[in-house]
Formats: structure tokens, C-alpha cells, sequence
């Protein structure tokens, strides 16, 4: 009976969702926004980047918000498992090969150089804070594969957290009072197009994403290998 | 002029501190909720007067609208975000003396950010934006209904979280389908573009967005998650998703609906849906022996009552609909703080366990007393205007459909009163067994109580110190045209 229901309800949804997708055409050069921001986008925001100055320039602040969404998730995970189960050493752990470990002393300064340059090239090249970020992390995984015994410096971490996130919005409340008086608003100077030192706000905001993301989840990492045992 | 981007970018930016102040010191951390919280208040009261006379429009970032995030401070918008502070000012507070054991920065921080998200989605004219701030809100609040970390917090926690992230992701399949169909994300600007469309995608993508945003409003049948959310979470934390995190939700939905869609064929099923929510909310309410439950149940029930008075689409009872939300937002936070350290003391959540609460913790004791005759709907309290608001709107168009369901609707008021008469029964008149010391909960509780009691008896004396607020409110909600004029220039 249910699984009736549950399939007569999907089948509607699926129905009503198909319909809905035709009346779009799909891969048209159709809306006026599109059109204007790759019209614009240059020389409104100074990156080449378009997607970038979609993400960190138009809607900047929806990107503060999908940070703290991060932010919101890393911290709800902490304390779910700080209240569930307590802090709990990782004994018993066996030692990653010779292998492993021999790796990962190449691997993860390396990484973490190719984390930075991804964004630090965000409003250049494809990827930006959260792809860099996402890469900084996994070095932080690689170390605890290796090295079990090896912890994240919870201090450090939360550090960077919050004091990456304070640049974000102190950027954008910068931006309140210099400049064009816009929260968010670009008020650095956007330099020249195609050049690292380019785009205003855009790589200090993607710096601080890069570090933020990094931090929290290289944290989130830590606080699930606690409750692996 | 002050920007209204500054109530969230403040508080989102000490939510951020929090952690750090932690380190420092955990008892300062939290001090920083009830700072942000003043600020936003403070703030939100003095940009009252502007907004009523005329909206404010922030284009984020200083690009013109349809290309960048628009904030719109309305009055609706405004009254919200005053309400969002007031009770998170309150609340943290309380929580100040209440939340004693576990994580605490952690809570604070997320407290925070669940009032940021809060005020986010009453203030966003853009409907990825509103998706976002939604998420913080939503997110947030599973965690706290965690806090606890027994086995009863972390099941409706992921219950919660199950459904919630359903919903979130129903909107999102709505919020793409709006994007797909015409190609910008601005409310205003959706709005303007409504009526040249196709109806049947514009109609699954109001459906989609709907349920996906009715699961957060507890709209029957997408409310399976709160009962078990509400009476599972501290008591601080029940008291800000029945008082706020709900009512955010549906003004989410009222925005939809109105604003964006301007269905008005729809409104009738919305009537529908009220008074089946309220029908339901009460009667499971009636049936519950523990109290934390009861009061989720009369939430529920409530917000079926605003539902109902908004959908109706009148000025006045959209007024009622918004007031209704002032005062449940005052009489049901209140009931659960106080029921917090009854609970606390009494050692249990069953409502016969209350016996002789009136003389072991007499002043707890008022202050619910306080809140359900408020929210029962008694002069002299907060919710007499409102549900009298409501009740002349429904009658004063003369159709019989609607002198029918106001009837049902005073029906399911008496069964509310039914249930916390027995309460405040069970409190002043049984005797409870053995100790029968005098232990109030902690002053500051008392104080953040008391301010609750102050202000549902002052505007349920002097109504007409909001009545200008709220009527400007409906009026926003009502002329679609006017709001897409002020975005859109």
C-alpha cells in the first residue's frame, strides 16, 4: 500500500518535473542576465574568470552564505559527536606502510601548494576557494592514512576558521563604507586584466574561502577519524 | 541611512567570533548572542519608522538589480527581524543560566548562525539567496536538537534532518525550474515576468517550492519531524524553533505565494490547508501527557491559525495572520522556557509530574500561566486582539464558506483551552507529592521570562503600539505591483 503511494506520487513528480523541463530550452543563449554578465563581467569585476566573477563579484554574498552553510554543517558535526560520544584517543590504530608514509612527506607540501595556487588563481584559471580548499584538505587526510597518530591542531584550526570567515565579512562591510558605499562592493583596484595582482577583492575573498574551507574540512576529517575505531 | 545588510553581516561576523572568545573564555562566549542579538534589535527598531513609509532596496555588491542580490526591508520584513532579535535576545538570556553542560561555544555559534539564517530569509529579494540563508537556518537547527546527545535528541535529529534536507532539496529542484523558466533569480523580477509564462511548469515549480519550504512551516502533512524536534531539543532551543524557526518558514512560503507567484486561485486550498493544520495540531495537542509534546502540537496548530488568516487575503486578516505570529512568537517562547526549568526540577516531561509546580516554583508558575492564557487567546494578553483580528476578518465579507470554518476555528481554540486549563490544573490545585520547598528557577531565567509577561500584556493592552506595522505588513504582502515597482525602479 505504501509502496503504492510512494510510486503514484513519484510517478506524478516525475511527470509534472518532465513537463516542466520541456518548456525550457536548454542550451539557448537566451536570458538577458547570462548575456550581460559575459558581456560585462570583465570589466565590472576585473577577472577573467567569468564564472568567478559570477561566484565572488555579482553574488558575492551568496557565497558568504554557502560558507557559513560549511561553516554551520563542520560546527553541527562537532558537537553532535562532542555531546554523542566524547573525545576518544586512536590507539590500537596498525601504522600505514613504509610506503605511505615515505609519500606523504613528498606529497603534502606539494599538495598544499597546489590547493594555494588554485585560489590564488581563482579569478584566472577554473576552480577558486572551495576547490582549493577541498584540496588542502585532502593532504590533511593523507597525513592521518599515514601517520595515525598525528592530530590537527584544534587551536590552528579554529584560528583559521574564524578569522578567514572575518575577512569575508569585513571585506564586505568595507566595501559599506569606502568606495561606492555597497556591501561587498569591489573598492580595491581591479588592475590590470589577466594578472594575479587583478580583480579587486576577488583573490583576497577567494584566499580567505581557500583557508576557511581548508581548515574546517581538514576539521570535519578529524572529528569523523575520532569516531572510526 | 543605515543598510539593513549590517543585521546580518554583524551578527554573522561575531557568530564568527564566538569561537575565538571561546578560547579565551567559554563563560564570555555567551555574551556575544546576546549582543548581536541587542544590536539587531536596536537596529531593527530605529529602521521601523523608514521602511514604513518606504521600503529599502540593498543591491549587494553595487551592481543594479536583477544582476546582483537584493536585500528588501519592508515592513514586513523589518517587524520579522525585530522579532527574530527580540526573541533571540530574550532567549539567549535565558540560556545564559540554562545551558550549563556540553559544548557550550558550539551552541552559542550555531545558536547564532540559526538567527542569522533567521533573519536572512525574511530580509532576501532573491530566491537562491533565500535558499541559502534557509539552508543556515535548517542546518543549525539540526544540530541543536541535538545538543542534548541522548538517544531521543540524536533520533529526532536525524529524523529532522531527513525530512528537512527532502524539503530543502525540493525547493532547490523548484528554485532551478524558476531559474530555468525565466532566466533570473530576483524576486522582483520573477514576479514581473509571472504573467507571460506557461502555467503548468510555473505551477510545479510553485508546488515543488512550496512543500519543499512546508516542511520547515510544519504544514500538515509535512510536519511528522516537529513533535519529536521540539520537545527533544533544550528547552532555549524549542523555544526558538516553535517561536521562530517555523514562523520564518511559512513568511517564506506567504512570500512565494504572494509575492513571486501571485496565486491568488490558490488560496482557497491554503484555507483548507490552515484550518486542517490547526484541527490536526490541536487535537493531537489535547491527547498528549507530555507537555513538551503538547506544546509542539500547539504550535503546529498555531501556525495552522496564521495560515488560515493569511490565505484568506484581506487587509485585515492578513494583519491578524501577522499578528497572530507576534504573539505566538511571545506566548510560546515563553511557555517553553518556563516549562524548561519545570522540567529541570521536576525531573520529567509528563504533565501529571507538574502537580504542585504553583507552590514549589510559583513565579515559573505565573509565567506560563501567562503565556497559554495569552495564547488561549484571554483578554487582557497579546493573543486576544490577534485571534480577534482574525476572527472579524473571517466574518465581515458575509460568505457563508468562511462563517463555516470560523466556526471550526473557535472550536479548535476551545479544545486548546481545554488542554492548558488541565495544565494550569494539574499546576495550582493538585498536590504534588513530598517536597514542597520553594525553588524558583535562577533570576536571570525569571528576568527573561518577565520580559515576555511585560510585553504580552502591554500589547495586549495598548494593540495599537504594532497595529501600523502590521497593516503596512499586509499591504506589502498584498500589492505584488507596489513591491515589484520599489525593486525594480
Amino acid at each position: 500500500m505504501r509502496a503504492t503511494v510512494g510510486l503514484i506520487l513519484l510517478a506524478v513528480i516525475g511527470v509534472g518535473v518532465g513537463i516542466s523541463l520541456l518548456a525550457i530550452p536548454f542550451g539557448a543563449p537566451k536570458t538577458e542576465i547570462g548575456d550581460y554578465y559575459i558581456e560585462n563581467a570583465r570589466e565590472d569585476t576585473g577577472a577573467t574568470n567569468v564564472v568567478t566573477s559570477v561566484v565572488v563579484g555579482y553574488r558575492a554574498f551568496d557565497t558568504l552564505g554557502e560558507v557559513t552553510v560549511l561553516f554551520v554543517a563542520a560546527l553541527g558535526l562537532g558537537a553532535v559527536l562532542a555531546t554523542a560520544g566524547g573525545k576518544r584517543g586512536r590507539s590500537g590504530v596498525e601504522p600505514a606502510s613504509l610506503i605511505l608514509s615515505a609519500g606523504n612527506i613528498f606529497l603534502f607540501p606539494l599538495i598544499l601548494l597546489f590547493g594555494a595556487y588554485i585560489f590564488t588563481h581563482g579569478h584566472l584559471t577554473p576552480g577558486g576557494g572551495f576547490q582549493g580548499g577541498a584540496v588542502i584538505a585532502s593532504a590533511f587526510l593523507l597525513v592521518y592514512l599515514s601517520s595515525p597518530g598525528k592530530r590537527i591542531n584544534e587551536s590552528g584550526a579554529t584560528l583559521t576558521e574564524s578569522v578567514s570567515g572575518l575577512v569575508f565579512v569585513a571585506i564586505g562591510l568595507l566595501g559599506l563604507t569606502y568606495g561606492t558605499h555597497y556591501f561587498l562592493a569591489n573598492f580595491l583596484p581591479k588592475g590590470t586584466l589577466n594578472t594575479l595582482f587583478s580583480a579587486g577583492i576577488i583573490p583576497v575573498i577567494y584566499c580567505a574561502i581557500g583557508l576557511k574551507v581548508g581548515s574546517e574540512l581538514a576539521g570535519v576529517v578529524d572529528n569523523l577519524m575520532e569516531e572510526t575505531e | 541611512m543605515v543598510s539593513p545588510v549590517l543585521l546580518l553581516a554583524v551578527p554573522l561576523g561575531l557568530a564568527l567570533c564566538v569561537p575565538l572568545v571561546g578560547k579565551v573564555s567559554r563563560r564570555a562566549a555567551g555574551f556575544v548572542p546576546v549582543i548581536a542579538t541587542l544590536l539587531n534589535l536596536v537596529l531593527s527598531i530605529r529602521l521601523l519608522p523608514t521602511v514604513l513609509e518606504e521600503p529599502i532596496v540593498a543591491n549587494l555588491g553595487g551592481f543594479p538589480p536583477p544582476f546582483a542580490i537584493t536585500l528588501f526591508a519592508g515592513p514586513v520584513g523589518m517587524l520579522l527581524s525585530a522579532l527574530i532579535a527580540l526573541a533571540g535576545l530574550v532567549v539567549s538570556l535565558y540560556a545564559l543560566s540554562y545551558i550549563k553542560t556540553g559544548p557550550t561555544v558550539r551552541y552559542h555559534t550555531l545558536y547564532m548562525l540559526l538567527l542569522v539564517g533567521a533573519t536572512g530569509v525574511v530580509l532576501t529579494g532573491d530566491v537562491f539567496n533565500l535558499f541559502v540563508f534557509f539552508e543556515i537556518l535548517c542546518i543549525s537547527s539540526y544540530a541543536l536538537v541535538a545538543y542534548v546527545g541522548d538517544r531521543a535528541g540524536i533520533e529526532a535529529s536525524v529524523k529532522y534532518l531527513i525530512q528537512g534536507a527532502l524539503g530543502s532539496a525540493l525547493l532547490l529542484i523548484g528554485i532551478g525550474l524558476l531559474y530555468g523558466l525565466f532566466g533570473t533569480l530576483n524576486m522582483a523580477d520573477i514576479a514581473a515576468r509571472m504573467g507571460s509564462a506557461d502555467p503548468v511548469p510555473v505551477f510545479v515549480a510553485m508546488a515543488l517550492i512550496v512543500v519543499g519550504l512546508g516542511v520547515e512551516a510544519a504544514i500538515f502533512p509535512l510536519n511528522a519531524w516537529l513533535p519529536d524536534a521540539h520537545s527533544s531539543a533544550p528547552s532555549s532551543i524549542s523555544a526558538i524553533l516553535s517561536g521562530i524557526a517555523i514562523q520564518v518558514g511559512l513568511y517564506a512560503v506567504v512570500r512565494m505565494v504572494f509575492t513571486v507567484f501571485g496565486a491568488s486561485s490558490m488560496l482557497l486550498f491554503f484555507v483548507f490547508m490552515g484550518l486542517l493544520t490547526l484541527l490536526i495540531g490541536e487535537l493531537c495537542a489535547f491527547a498528549q501527557s507530555n507537555i513538551k509534546r503538547m506544546l509542539a502540537y500547539s504550535s503546529i496548530g498555531q501556525i495552522g491559525l496564521i495560515i488560515f488568516a493569511v490565505a484568506i487575503a484581506t487587509t485585515d486578516s492578513v494583519t491578524g495572520g501577522l499578528f497572530q505570529m507576534v504573539s505566538h512568537t511571545l506566548g510560546k517562547a515563553l511557555l517553553f522556557l518556563a516549562v524548561g526549568y519545570m522540567v529541570y526540577r521536576s525531573g520529567s516531561m509528563e504533565i501529571s509530574s507538574l502537580e504542585g509546580m504553583g507552590r514549589r516554583m510559583p513565579l515559573t508558575s505565573f509565567a506560563f500561566t501567562i503565556g497559554a492564557f495569552s495564547l488561549v487567546g484571554l483578554p487582557p494578553f497579546v493573543g486576544f486582539p490577534s485571534k480577534l483580528l482574525i476572527v472579524r476578518s473571517a466574518l465581515v465579507g458575509q460568505e457563508v464558506l468562511l462563517q463555516v470554518l470560523i466556526g471550526l476555528v473557535l472550536l479548535a481554540t476551545v479544545v486548546e483551552g481545554a488542554y492548558f486549563f488541565r495544565v494550569i490544573q494539574a499546576v495550582y490545585f493538585k498536590k504534588g507529592e513530598g517536597q514542597e520547598a520553594r525553588q524558583d528557577a535562577p533570576p536571570m531565567a525569571l528576568f527573561s521570562m518577565f520580559v515576555f509577561v511585560v510585553l504580552i500584556v502591554v500589547i495586549g493592552v495598548y494593540p495599537n503600539l504594532i497595529t501600523d506595522v502590521l497593516e503596512s505588513g499586509a499591504s506589502e504582502l498584498l500589492e505584488r505591483a507596489n513591491y515589484i515597482g520599489s525593486v525594480l525602479g
